[in-house]
């Protein structure tokens, strides 16, 4: 079947492509391409956002918080001053996504609603407390990241819905972020395992602490550290976030590595991740 | 669809199905220096420029070319003969299969107008597979186009 391909110029008109059964968004289409390409997925139309003004945008708000558009690229993302001064973690992941094709035309909004339980920024926007907002016919809804993302490529997005923008609130005063990726494929290739790592040191010990964990899940996993709250970020507690990060895994054995093997390597890349937080 | 867009700098007119992909309109017109390798977008051997970006041409949707510049292995070798001129003096070559591509990417990298040295080059060249060289005497290639 061959599909529609629309242009819309605004999301108002984007909303209405969307209303017909079987029409797709697409970003930079390498994902939708892909599948398209290889007979996956058959839309009936391909709606592509890379016309709307405004969905790219990068700024804070009046609070501090970080909004993205989500046609904003991952490279724009990765070279974006105003993202490295307030969230380097997600400058790091955003860098390391694919290669430098895929992130110069993927953009962040096509990588949530892909949903790939290997990905890099889920990982970093779940610890960063990332909100999504959804556009359809009947108005905008703001959701968690963690609420967003329910399964391998499963997300809450309804049919005629798009996502618009991820939001991130401002950090607390000595927050150390570390995002680390595990793969022995190569740089392309998705992670054995990647390690958001959060430690708010405010006050001189430990306030909260947290680890997402990508590649080790059905899903990108936030697992909150309660117990290392109140403690120096020392080596006692960095290796007791590392039993907590293999005890949360479910990973699924593959070429990336046994069951077994990604779950070692969760343990030991969140104490890496963790460790570098702490200097 | 109708799609009209700059193809090496000429003006370029076609109807082609909505799901088209940019690698087939582009060697549907005897651009055959763009390369099919792997077809899902990792090996790099078909890549091209829209505007400024390197793109997986087999999987880029050909809607999204609208209006842009695109620009293949083969023009960017006209307008740029000193990057083949590089290539050919640190042997950056060998079978040829992976060189469009590469060429496209160096292209790119030195578009963007600032040097990344040479770990910065080795990243940004990271998805392009080479099974020939082992890569230095690309990577050797690209940092001489650079101007280093």
């Amino acid at each position: 079947m061959d599909p529609e391909f629309t242009a819309p110029a605004s999301l108002e008109e984007a909303v209405g492509d969307l209303e017909r059964d079987g029409a797709v968004a697409v970003g930079g289409g390498t994902q939708v391409g892909l599948l398209v390409r290889q007979g996956l997925i058959e839309p009936c139309r391909l709606v592509w956002l890379g016309r709307i003004a405004g969905l790219r945008e990068i700024r804070t708000d009046a609070d501090g918080s970080l909004l993205i558009g989500a046609a904003a690229t991952l490279a724009e993302i990765a070279a974006s001053p105003l993202v490295r001064s307030v969230q380097p973690m997600v400058v790091r992941a955003a860098s390391q996504v694919g290669n430098a094709r895929v992130r110069a035309v993927g953009t962040l909004g096509g990588h949530l609603v892909h949903a790939d339980p290997r990905q890099d920024l889920p990982p970093c926007l779940l610890v960063l407390a990332a909100e999504v907002r959804l556009l359809g016919r009947k108005g905008t809804r703001d959701m968690p990241l963690r609420d967003f993302i329910r399964g391998p490529f499963e997300t809450a997005i309804q049919d005629g819905e798009l996502l618009i923008r991820v939001k991130i609130p401002p950090n607390p005063r000595d927050t150390r972020c570390c995002y680390l990726r595990f793969t022995p494929g190569s740089s392309n290739d998705y992670p054995t395992v990647g390690v958001a790592a959060l430690a708010d040191l405010s006050d001189g010990m430990t306030r909260r602490a947290a680890v997402g964990l990508g590649g080790v899940a059905p899903r990108p996993l936030l697992v909150e550290l309660p117990q290392l709250a109140g403690r120096a970020l020392d080596a006692a507690a960095i290796a007791v976030a590392g039993q907590a990060a293999a005890t949360a895994c479910d990973p699924a054995s593959d070429q990336r590595g046994s069951a077994a093997y990604k779950r070692a390597m969760a343990r030991l890349w969140t104490v890496r991740a963790l460790r570098a937080c702490s200097l | 669809m109708k799609l009209a867009f700059l193809l090496n700098g000429e003006a370029f007119e076609t109807e082609a199905p909505g799901g088209a992909l940019l690698l087939d309109l582009i060697r549907g017109q005897g651009l055959c220096g763009t390369r099919e390798g792997c077809g899902v977008g990792v090996c790099g051997a078909c890549t091209v420029l829209v505007d400024r970006d390197p793109v997986s041409s087999c999987i880029f949707l050909a809607g999204c070319a609208q209006g842009r510049q695109v620009w293949t292995v083969e023009g960017i070798a006209r307008r740029e003969p000193d990057l083949v001129e590089a290539f050919i003096e640190h042997e950056g070559l060998q079978c040829g299969a992976c060189t469009s591509g590469q060429l496209v990417m160096a292209a790119a990298l030195r578009a963007k107008g600032k040097d990344p040295g040479e770990a910065g080059t080795r990243d940004f060249l990271a998805g392009n597979l080479c099974r020939c060289t082992g890569y230095q005497s690309i990577v050797d290639s690209v940092r001489a186009a650079l101007g280093s």
